[in-house]
């Protein structure tokens, strides 16, 4: 039977609106992975640091591990549909890398407190970004949550910042991982 | 074309399509992730994916991680050319003039 024009057009609609969750769901997949690194990465360094933070000097390894496990997760994931993915990967990190040395060298953190809130408040707009542009509310969401315990700890909390970091920041981000992962 | 493709032409196909027609080509989602998207029940999702895999739109891959069975899904060229016959079919409607 053929269909009325509203009838059509509330079938474009809900073709638009599958689609869009669709879409949605399959970038949270390839998100959650990445969050539940990074928030072992952070639980790790932070935890260390809380301990002693002389132990700061572990945090170039384990950012390194982190991009190597990022990396092993984007070429396991990998599909005919997301080749591309593995070089705009790196060339993300590369572009953020150059942002953070260049923001340092003009702006030098005064001390080990700031430069604590300022990676995860980068995340925390990262994941923002990448939320309002693909539409995916869980992970504009997990972008403010992220933000939002950040400076939370820092100003409420600053002689316990890095055991916050450790267990919110670490901890939220692989809850947020395990939350995008449930779609 | 004049009358809608009747394979497509059912609310829960169609959403099936739309779900599988937004993952890049050759991508494929498992059935549990599929039924949360077009929020069917398994017996009913079932039953519309083996009408769309005789019909040549879906291709449907069986097999075990572990233990676990695993069933996955994607689109075809034939089924992505449909889906897209289908929306223009749509778009015909409701771009046409209206005569009252």
């Amino acid at each position: 039977m053929p269909l009325n024009p509203s009838e059509a057009a509330d079938a474009l609609r809900d073709i638009a609106r599958t689609e869009r969750r669709s879409s949605s769901a399959y970038g949270y997949r390839l998100a959650s992975p990445h969050l539940i690194l990074w928030g072992v990465v952070w639980a790790a360094g932070y935890g260390a640091m809380s301990v002693d933070p002389k132990w700061s000097v572990f945090w170039p390894a384990l950012s390194l591990a982190g991009v190597a496990g990022s990396f092993l997760i984007g070429w396991r994931m990998r599909s005919a549909g997301n080749a591309a993915f593995e070089w705009r990967y790196a060339a993300t990190l590369v572009a953020v890398f150059v942002f953070i040395a260049a923001i340092f060298a003009i702006m030098p953190p005064k001390n080990d407190l700031q430069i604590s809130a300022f990676f995860p408040l980068l995340t925390a707009l990262l994941y923002a970004l990448v939320g309002i542009w693909t539409r995916g509310l869980r992970m504009l969401v997990a972008g403010f949550a992220i933000a939002a315990l950040t400076v939370a700890g820092y100003f409420c909390f600053p002689t316990h910042f890095l055991p916050w970091m450790a267990v919110v920041g670490g901890g939220g981000l692989i809850l947020g991982g395990i939350w995008l992962r449930s779609v | 074309m004049d009358q809608p493709d009747p394979t497509i032409h059912q609310t829960v196909r169609l959403k099936i399509m739309a779900a599988l027609k937004a993952l890049p080509a050759g991508e494929a989602i498992e059935f549990m992730r599929l039924k949360a998207l077009v929020a069917a029940t398994e017996g009913n999702l079932g039953a519309h994916i083996g009408t769309l895999e005789n019909a040549g739109y879906v291709d449907v891959e069986k097999d075990f991680v572990g233990k676990r069975p695993r069933t996955r899904l994607c689109l075809t060229k034939t089924g992505r050319r449909a889906l897209e016959d289908y929306v223009g079919y749509l778009r015909e409607i409701v771009d046409a003039p209206q005569s009252n």
